[in-house]
């Protein structure tokens, strides 16, 4: 499938990628980065936070690390990192949404000149 | 860590947990532990920033979330079930909701596949429940229910006793009543009633009716109001005042067509123009249905310690316990001799007198029909139980024909609470079919009993399967079905399944097993219906005892017309006298009439019975011992020939003494024993001190006038007028007619007779002296025959256990059966091997049965009459009957077993 088919992300999944662009994080590390992030205008609640895990693992969009290369101390956590799909999508999608505000930016030039 | 947590985030956390159940299992195992300790740390860090307010906040997000979540959740796990693995988590609890309707669903078709096993499984449940919803409306209408008064519960019934005087229940009279007036401060109000039957005139023709007489007091204790006019007060009873009445509103809508202005007409009461103050609400029957109406009473202010003619009741003060009541007023009564000053020193005591203060529900049902109701209701739970034993014998038959496709679903993952689940929701199913059935049985077997029950149940027309009787029907359906379906799954824990398939399906090494559980369940069956069949028994032989009470008169092809004069006669004996004597040669003229009697009272029927201490000739009284205390009824015309009743010595009364009024009576035997020496002719008698004496001139043989379980009392028969006395009364007699031969006596010339002599005079009842036995021990016969159908059901079921477990035992052992009779056995070889097997299970629930029947029997002592509760007949009789029903129930499958052929037999395998 191609990247194109999942333009455009809904938010909470194009903020999970961006979450995880810099490198594998459990569910609550995510759920931080966004919310700092957003500047607390995005909290992803776990209902939320996880069933969008749940579907973006479905997807192939993020994939969950596997036995023992868990980077961090924490065992009992379960960390996703971006497979190679999502890291697609999400630069696709930083370049729609960066077309998006460039058309938005030269139509206000236009408009105050 | 947990030590720390705060209670907005602990509570916050178990919302959550909760509310992540209604998510998909799967989800939920695979996310929400981490989930669960995301939001305990954000929900802290919330605590800490902003306190209990920020954290309830944030809790309140997440469940949202959550809320928000489970349609989507739901959607992707229900489109992704294909691919989902057989062994996957936990099922939520919705999931499991959904596949045990699944599970319901295949357990009604399969159910409907079997018509033969649900039809007998369901009418054996309806059989169980609906006798216990039926016994069960009526305890809980009887017993249980209170009587329709507000707080019904704190109305009690102050009663006397005096046993020694031979008076073991004595209400109260004016001066009782005005002594608890004056000093019982434990009732907040005090009232009395009394129920007479008076002539009521109008219409068609005379009638004769119950009315209940009240003090004034009466509406406060029952706290009833009329629904139209108003109560009586003070004056209404007050000497002189013009009479009045209420009528209750059955009376109402069937005199007085429910009319609204019926307030001021008139109805005539023993030729007394009564007025009409208000009608009672529907449902209101104090004492009971038989009253139309109610008319004032008063209380004599100066009314003396005799005459006992008063049931009192009252209101407890708030406060007041019926036990403080009881006490207080057993403190109260030492207090008698200074409120009555002429009462005899000693005499209390000397008469073993008592007090009881009850609950006035318990005294108007009477300790006797409520020990009855519990005992019937205990054996109708005792059917229950059989009747689920029998199919949960049917269910393990089933389970067992199922067991390989049960180990292959066990084998295929269907965890052993999936399998659990199917048997759950074959039980349900069948409960549920039982329950409704059982409710229409019962609902009929409530209808038959309101119309045909007996009329010494108090209470019969308020009996009907309402909201609690269903309630019950539904627990007891449900209780049913658990019990059902939890028997298999003693037995089908998964690892039994894996043998079982193991073993190919064919369970031949654990069949000792299995049949070892329905032997169980065989014995406890039979043990159970032994049980009953010693109950019943005990009750058949009591009714046995009770009939074959000599009564010391001759019943049958008697019969007894009631006729009223009414009040108004009263004083005017010789006239009423003359009326009566004029119906009687007259009837006693008409053909296929032998011999016509007169009496005030039939025996064990209805009338009055009088009495009270007397006077005997030449044996002045002796203040300080206790008076002789008899009861008389007036008799006239052939009375001892037509009742039948034997005289022993002397001669009869004849024309001549009561036509002439000579001071003559009869006694009885007991009567002569216990007062006159044993030679009563000629003694003098009298009753009241101002009389001339009578002499005895005849004594009779001793009836039981008062009932067959009564003991026979001494009583006096005096002729309808006797010298200068001013008793018996003449309000009403009864002619006592006995026809020729069997013959019924002809009750419409009877008829005819009284309409033409006494156009004004209602005939009360007509009843042949049979059926007043009969109503006697109606009380006794109601309970037998409850509990003989009881053990009827009790021992069919049973049969029909031992017969099913008999027959699947020689069905499994056919090829084994075979080979024994290839070695030669003999057909009679084979059925003695299969008695013997039964016998083993019968022999076991006989044993267990008759220690249970010996436990449980005692408790039936009170309602036995001259039975012993460890009666050795009924404790030898009904195992007998039982081991005879249970050999024929094991024959047909052993005679099935000596005709097996050993070629089929093997081939079969």
């Amino acid at each position: 499938m191609s990247h194109e088919a999942h333009l455009p992300l809904k938010p909470a999944w194009f903020h999970i990628l961006l979450a995880l662009a810099d490198g594998a994080r459990h569910g609550f590390a995510i759920r931080e980065r966004v919310e700092k992030r957003t500047g607390g205008t995005l909290k992803l609640w776990p209902a939320t936070l996880y069933g969008s895990v749940r579907e973006m693992t479905e997807t192939g969009l993020i994939e969950p690390l596997e036995g023992d290369d868990d980077p961090d101390d924490d065992q009992r956590r379960r960390y996703y990192r971006l497979t190679p799909l999502g890291r697609d999508v999400l630069r696709a999608e930083a370049d729609r949404l960066q077309a998006l505000v460039d058309a938005a930016r030269a139509s206000a030039a236009t408009g105050r000149a | 860590m947990n030590g720390g947590r705060p209670t907005s985030v602990r509570l916050a956390l178990a919302a959550f947990r909760a509310a992540t159940r209604a998510l998909p299992a799967g989800f939920r195992a695979t996310y929400f532990a981490e989930a669960e300790r995301d939001l305990e740390d954000t929900l802290r860090a919330c605590h800490a920033r902003g306190g209990t307010g920020a954290a309830a906040g944030a809790g309140l997000a997440a469940l949202t979330d959550v809320a928000r979540r489970i349609p989507v959740e739901w959607w992707a796990a229900v489109r992704g079930r294909g691919d989902r693995s057989g062994a996957g988590p936990r099922p939520s609890v919705g999931e499991r909701l959904m596949s045990w309707m699944s599970d319901v669903r295949v357990s009604a078709r399969a159910l409907r596949r079997r018509p033969g096993y649900t039809t007998a499984a369901a009418l054996t449940l309806a059989l169980g429940i609906g006798a216990n919803v039926a016994i069960f409306t009526v305890v809980n209408a009887v017993l249980l229910r209170p009587l329709p008064y507000p707080d019904a519960d704190r109305i009690v019934s102050i009663a006397h006793h005096a046993p020694a005087l031979d008076l073991p229940e004595l209400n109260n009279s004016e001066g009782t009543l005005n002594f608890y007036h004056g000093n019982a401060g434990f009732f907040s109000s005090l009232g009395a009633f009394t129920q007479a039957q008076h002539n009521l005139v109008g219409g068609d023709r005379p009638e004769r009716v119950e009315l209940t007489a009240v003090t004034p007091e009466i509406f406060d204790v029952l706290r009833v109001r009329p629904a139209l006019g108003r109560p009586f007060g003070p004056a209404d009873a007050a000497e002189g005042a013009p009479p009045v009445a209420i009528l209750t509103d059955a009376t109402w809508r069937t005199r007085f067509g429910a009319d609204p202005g019926v307030l001021g007409r008139t109805i005539e009461l023993d030729g007394t123009s009564t007025e009409i103050v208000g009608v009672m609400a529907k449902g209101f029957a104090f004492p009971d249905e038989d009253a139309v109406a109610l008319v004032p009473v008063a209380i004599d202010p100066n009314g003396t310690f005799g005459a006992f003619g008063m049931e009192a009741v009252g209101r407890l003060a708030p406060g007041v316990t019926v036990a403080q009541a009881q006490q207080r007023a057993t403190e109260l009564q030492s207090r008698l001799y200074d409120f009555f000053p002429d009462l005899t020193p000693g005499f209390l005591e000397q008469a073993g007198w008592s007090v009881t203060v009850e609950r006035y529900q318990d005294r108007l049902i009477g300790d006797d029909v409520a020990r009855a109701l519990w005992i019937v209701l205990g054996t109708v739970g005792v059917v229950l139980l059989i009747a689920c034993a029998n199919v949960a014998n049917l269910f393990l038959v089933r389970a067992e024909s199922r067991q390989k496709e049960l180990a292959v679903r066990a084998a295929m993952g269907a965890g052993s609470g999936r399998i659990a689940a199917g048997f759950l929701a074959e039980a349900v199913l069948l409960g549920a079919a039982g329950g409704l059935v059982g409710v229409l049985l019962a609902w009929g077997g409530v209808t038959i009993l309101v119309a045909h029950g007996p009329g010494a149940l108090p209470r019969l027309r308020e009996i009907s399967v309402d909201g609690t009787s269903l309630a019950f029907a539904a627990v007891v359906s449900v209780g049913a079905s658990l019990f059902l379906g939890a028997l298999p799954l003693l037995r089908y824990r998964a690892g039994a399944l894996a043998r079982i398939l193991r073993d190919g399906g064919r369970g031949s090494t654990d069949g000792r097993e299995r049949h070892r559980t329905r032997s169980f369940l065989v014995t406890a069956q039979l043990a159970l219906a032994l049980v009953l069949l010693v109950g019943s028994g005990l009750m058949l032989r009591s009714f046995d005892r009770l009939r074959r009470v000599d009564p010391g008169f001759d019943p049958s092809g008697a019969l007894t017309v009631g006729m009223s004069l009414g009040e108004g006669i009263r004083g005017r004996n010789a006239e009423g006298a003359t009326f009566y004597r004029r119906v009687a040669y007259e009837v006693a003229a008409l053909p296929g009439v032998t011999a016509v009697g007169l009496t005030s009272r039939a025996p064990m029927g209805e009338g009055d019975a009088n009495g009270g201490s007397f006077y005997i000739e030449g044996e002045p009284r002796d203040e300080s011992r206790l008076p002789p205390v008899a009861m008389y009824k007036a008799v006239g015309a052939d009375y001892l020939k037509a009742i039948g009743q034997p005289l022993l010595k002397g001669r009869d009364l004849e024309r001549a003494d009561w036509e002439g009024g000579a001071p003559v009576l009869l006694v009885n035997e007991a009567f002569e024993k216990a007062y006159l020496g044993g030679s009563a002719l000629g003694k003098g008698l009298k009753w009241d001190e101002e009389a001339e004496f009578a002499h005895v001139v005849g004594v009779v043989a001793d009836a039981h006038e008062f009932g067959l379980r009564e003991e026979v009392r001494p009583v006096a028969y005096l002729p309808m007028v006797v010298g200068n006395w001013s008793y018996p009364g003449m309000s009403r007699m009864y002619l006592v007619v006995r026809g020729d031969g069997k013959a019924t006596p002809p009750v419409a010339a009877i008829r005819d007779v009284v309409r033409r002599l006494g156009p004004d005079v209602p005939i009360t009842t007509v009843r042949t002296m049979d059926e007043i036995m009969a109503r006697s021990v109606a009380q006794t016969s109601f309970t037998m025959i409850l509990l003989g159908i009881a053990a009827g059901v009790a021992l069919f079921l049973g049969a029909i256990g031992l017969f099913g477990v008999v027959s699947y035992v020689v069905g499994q052992r056919t090829r084994e059966i075979g080979v024994r009779v290839a070695l030669g056995a003999a057909g009679a070889d084979i059925r003695t091997m299969v008695f013997r097997q039964s016998a083993v299970v019968a022999m076991a629930g006989v044993a267990v049965g008759l220690v249970g029947a010996l436990a449980l029997t005692r408790l039936m002592g009170a309602i036995l009459f001259d039975v012993s509760t460890r009666d050795p007949i009924t404790f030898v009789a009904a195992p007998l009957l039982l081991l005879a029903v249970l050999a024929f129930a094991t024959w047909l499958p052993a005679r099935r077993a000596a005709r097996v052929n050993p070629i089929d037999a093997l081939r079969a395998e």
